[in-house]
């Protein structure tokens, strides 16, 4: 999640990450349960506008960051309505007629749905992860949520555990590449080199958390049931601003989809 | 409340147990320290050095290890009755990884993570962190995050972060280790600071001590076993015992080296010198001996005592970047190399001859493991860049490459591929598709020179770590490489394992091997290399012999480098030519049969070095 977030000084940037996350999480759960294409896609440009907007992320990067996602999404839906089961839209019009294959316009709306209600999830998501520092979210949840500090720390030095891991993963690649080891084969050689691979990696993780866990004991970590904080979160007048005009906004735009009459049924209530 | 006391720290008849061990990491144990005082704790590898450490902030028994006997007493407390908490207060201890010592993703927050965890009051966080942030110079950094700085930050954050815990006792655990020469002078300067401040009681354990020397106020030095054998001031123990901390295989003072070595041959130096300030000085005022005692017929046991087998080839010829496809071991035309965003290699052009020991020197981040990574393919370079042995290396398969090209990696433990030992050297030859009996015969005579045999069942990863690199170049010799890459093979290891290596691989380059070693030890450049070449900022900045790279001063300012002492020392008594103990050595003891005024008149005519060194 560190790789993803980007530095900044924002309205957004400055919120207690908890406030993202309560202003977020209803919003990402009612999406999940929309069924029609055009909701999403309001959401869509909500998050986006908000993104771009106060969280002033440069639209350049934040379309880097969302691109790989876009494109596994555009494969998907293309595929879905080819892979789909045929009875369930065999009732709606054929749009498309590919020697055997047919193209329903119920799958192809169907596939489209489901792509960008993911795709407005993903959105929805990222204004936490472009904005908020996973160490600060963590620290907030420590101190407001009352997540067990022991666990909470283990868990940032964790993080600093994972490019070293990474560095360190390429580096025993690249020494048994030069051993002469097999680098095409089966499966089985695929296998018998990972495990190859595994011990080293291990032995020097085993070393390093060690290590650190010598500092972090050094310096009294876990010597105390309490620990006082430095930079307290709280939530401020702000937060509590931002969450409600999130929500208002949000539910603004479902009012007026729903008394237009735009919106299709949601997951739990349309039988099937 | 131990105002009666005179010792901070007492530790009486200390056995420590780790469990899982069979033999104890310290074995009875006794040591007192006062407070203020400045000790230097050495060892070899495996001697209970850290262990120690951690004795003293209760890590051990508390966290870790066993006390099998004995006690430990840090300002009157004893540490088994004493809780962690109120430890850290009193001791503080640096460690060697700076990597591995943080918690928290900024400056800030790292020194308050320890002041947390102690309850302080936001106020008093406040001042203490920004009073240690005054103290190590980083006031301007506070906010930054820490996987952008630099090691030498790294390692004064951690320390910043300990300063703020306001201890008594300062542990520095090989702070350097880890750093290049700039990270590990900025650790000395605030090692000095926090020296001068008056305010600590501070252990040392250290490997690069010329710099250090005058800060040291008492020398300890440990057996294998993790008892103390020796226990002096450092003038002592340097003068009386040399030769038995060499034996124990941990490293000592250049410059005491070098007294040493003019003592043995009847040239004692009074008083005997520690820095390198103190030698210049003993070595001016020294005056002749009787003229009775020549000291050149004592010169050949002397070179045959430090010069184990080693000769250097006489008067290398200055190689420029292309003397001709057919003699080079390595060729680099142009190389360029982004990576990330950043140019990590620009336009690098340099040949290797065949047979050449070569030392690739630079600052942390300025391209020698790049570079030398395009050397064996695990980075592709373009097309007609690169050329081993005359051949474009894009044409060469990975399977050849391996035959042609070793490659020593700095954590010999990543190359380890098999579970015993004489597998791990036999896998390279039965890969080549070797006979059985040949395999058997070449891996035999391998690990017989390699010092390995008796090991030759064991699971390498169960190796010392001096075993575990030789046991890396070792396989990496296996197939009769021609060209041997080393990075950092002397990295974490004591004077006696790494002094070993080093002679093995200049047997090899003997044999006519060529040996390129990446390194931060301007030392083993000053008397192994043949040549050497200085990466800065992706760029190569200079080429040739080490004499004439030590001869420009503005250039290694440039790349962050530093004249080894020895070097400097020489160049203080203007001798800018020698480079080495033994060259030093006998030109001493050639102005001792001379007279005095040659060693300063002699800086004028000191030989010019580029075209490299004549030997005798």
């Amino acid at each position: 999640m560190q790789v993803i977030y980007q530095e900044g000084e924002s309205l957004l940037h400055r919120l207690n990450p908890l406030s993202k996350v309560v202003a977020v999480v209803p919003v990402l759960l009612f999406v999940a349960l929309t069924t029609d294409p055009w909701l999403p896609l309001a959401f869509i440009a909500l998050a986006s506008a908000v993104i771009v907007g106060p969280a002033r992320i440069a639209p350049g990067t934040f379309w880097r960051l969302q691109a790989p996602l876009t494109i596994s999404l555009l494969v998907f839906m293309i595929l879905y309505p080819f892979m789909v089961r045929a009875e369930l839209f065999d009732r709606t019009p054929v749009v498309l007629r590919l020697g055997p294959l047919l193209l329903y316009q119920g799958a192809v709306l169907a596939g489209t749905a489901a792509v960008l209600r993911v795709y407005a999830m993903f959105l929805l998501s990222l204004i936490f992860m472009l904005t908020t520092d996973i160490s600060d979210f963590i620290r907030a949840m420590v101190q407001q949520w009352r997540f067990p500090y022991r666990f909470g720390y283990g868990i940032l030095a964790a993080f600093h555990f994972m490019p070293l891991l990474q560095e360190e993963f390429r580096l025993i690649q690249a020494a048994h590449r030069i051993r002469g080891i097999e680098t095409h084969g089966g499966v089985r050689v695929h296998v018998e080199r990972l495990r190859r691979y595994l011990i080293p990696l291990l032995t020097s993780a085993i070393r390093r958390a060690e290590r650190t866990a010598l500092a972090m004991e050094s310096r009294a970590f876990g010597a105390l049931k309490q620990r006082s904080y430095f930079r307290r979160f709280r939530f401020s007048r702000t937060d509590y601003l931002f969450i409600l005009c999130f929500w208002l906004l949000c539910l603004l735009v479902i009012a007026l989809f729903w008394l237009n009459g735009w919106m299709g049924p949601l997951s739990f209530t349309k039988e099937l | 409340m131990s105002e009666t006391r005179t010792a901070l720290i007492e530790i009486e008849d200390l056995t420590v147990k780790y469990p899982g061990r069979r033999m104890p990491a310290l074995e009875h144990l006794q040591l007192q320290l006062r407070a203020g005082e400045t000790l230097l704790l050495l060892g070899p590898s495996g001697s209970g050095k850290s262990t120690l450490a951690l004795t003293l902030n209760g890590l051990i028994p508390h966290s870790i290890g066993k006390l099998q006997s004995g006690h430990v007493r840090v300002a009157g407390l004893d540490t088994r009755q004493t809780t962690v908490a109120a430890l850290a207060q009193r001791v503080g201890i640096l460690f060697q990884d700076p990597e591995a010592q943080f918690v928290m993703f900024t400056v800030e927050d790292e020194i308050a993570f320890g002041l947390e965890n102690l309850c302080f009051s936001p106020d008093e966080m406040e001042r203490r962190i920004s009073e240690s942030l005054r103290l190590v110079g980083l006031t301007e950094l506070r906010y930054r995050r820490v996987e952008q700085l630099s090691g030498g930050e790294k390692q004064r954050v951690a320390l910043a972060a300990l300063l703020a815990l306001e201890p008594e006792i300062l542990v520095f655990d090989e702070p350097t280790a880890n750093l290049d020469p700039q990270g590990t002078r900025e650790v000395f300067d605030l090692l000095r600071r926090c020296k001068e401040t008056g305010r600590y009681t501070i252990v040392l354990i250290e490997h690069r001590l010329d710099e250090l020397m005058d800060l040291v106020e008492r020398m300890v030095v440990l057996d294998k076993r993790g008892e103390v054998v020796i226990d002096g001031t450092p003038r002592e123990v340097l003068r009386a015992h040399l030769s038995t901390l060499q034996e124990l295989g941990v490293w000592v003072p250049q410059v005491a080296r070098l007294a040493h070595a003019l003592q043995q041959h009847g040239w004692p130096l009074e008083p005997f010198p520690l820095t390198l300030s103190e030698a210049v000085e003993a070595l001016k005022e020294r005056r002749p001996l009787s003229a009775g005692r020549q000291a050149s017929s004592a010169l050949p046991s002397l070179v045959s005592v430090h010069n184990t087998g080693r000769q250097r080839s006489p008067a290398s010829p200055p190689i420029k970047p292309d003397p001709g496809r057919e003699e080079a071991a390595i060729e680099v035309c142009s190389l360029s190399y982004r990576a990330a965003g950043r140019q990590v290699l620009q336009d690098i052009s340099l040949a290797i001859p065949r047979g050449a020991f070569l030392a690739l020197v630079g600052a942390n981040g300025a391209g020698k493991t790049t570079l030398a990574q395009h050397l064996i393919g695990v980075l592709q370079p373009p097309r007609g860049c690169v050329h081993l042995l005359g051949r474009d290396i894009t044409t060469i398969s990975a399977r050849e490459l391996t035959r042609h090209v070793g490659y020593v990696f700095q954590n010999p433990e990543h190359q380890f591929i098999t579970e015993a030992v004489e597998d791990e050297v036999a896998y390279g030859l039965r890969v080549m598709g070797l006979p059985a009996t040949e395999v058997q015969g070449r891996t035999h005579a391998l690990l017989e020179r390699f010092n390995l045999l008796p090991l030759a069942r064991a699971n390498p990863f169960t190796l010392s770590h001096g075993e575990k690199r030789r046991l890396s170049v070792a396989t990496m010799l296996a197939m009769g490489q021609e060209i041997l890459i080393l990075d950092e093979p002397t990295f974490g290891q004591d004077e006696y394992n790494a002094t070993a290596l080093l002679e093995l691989l200049w047997q090899l380059h003997s044999e006519g091997r060529t040996v390129v070693i990446i390194t931060h030890d301007m030392s083993l450049v000053a008397t192994y290399a043949q040549y050497v070449a200085v990466m800065n900022h992706g760029r190569l900045l200079f080429y040739g012999t080490p004499a004439a790279l030590f001869a420009r001063e503005e250039l290694l300012a440039e790349a962050r480098l530093m004249l080894p002492p020895l070097a400097q020392l020489a160049r203080r008594l203007g001798w800018s030519d020698l480079l080495t103990l033994e060259e030093l050595c006998e030109r001493c003891l050639q102005d001792s049969s001379l007279g005095l005024s040659e060693p300063l008149a002699a800086a004028d005519d000191a030989a010019p070095v580029e075209g490299g060194r004549t030997c005798k």
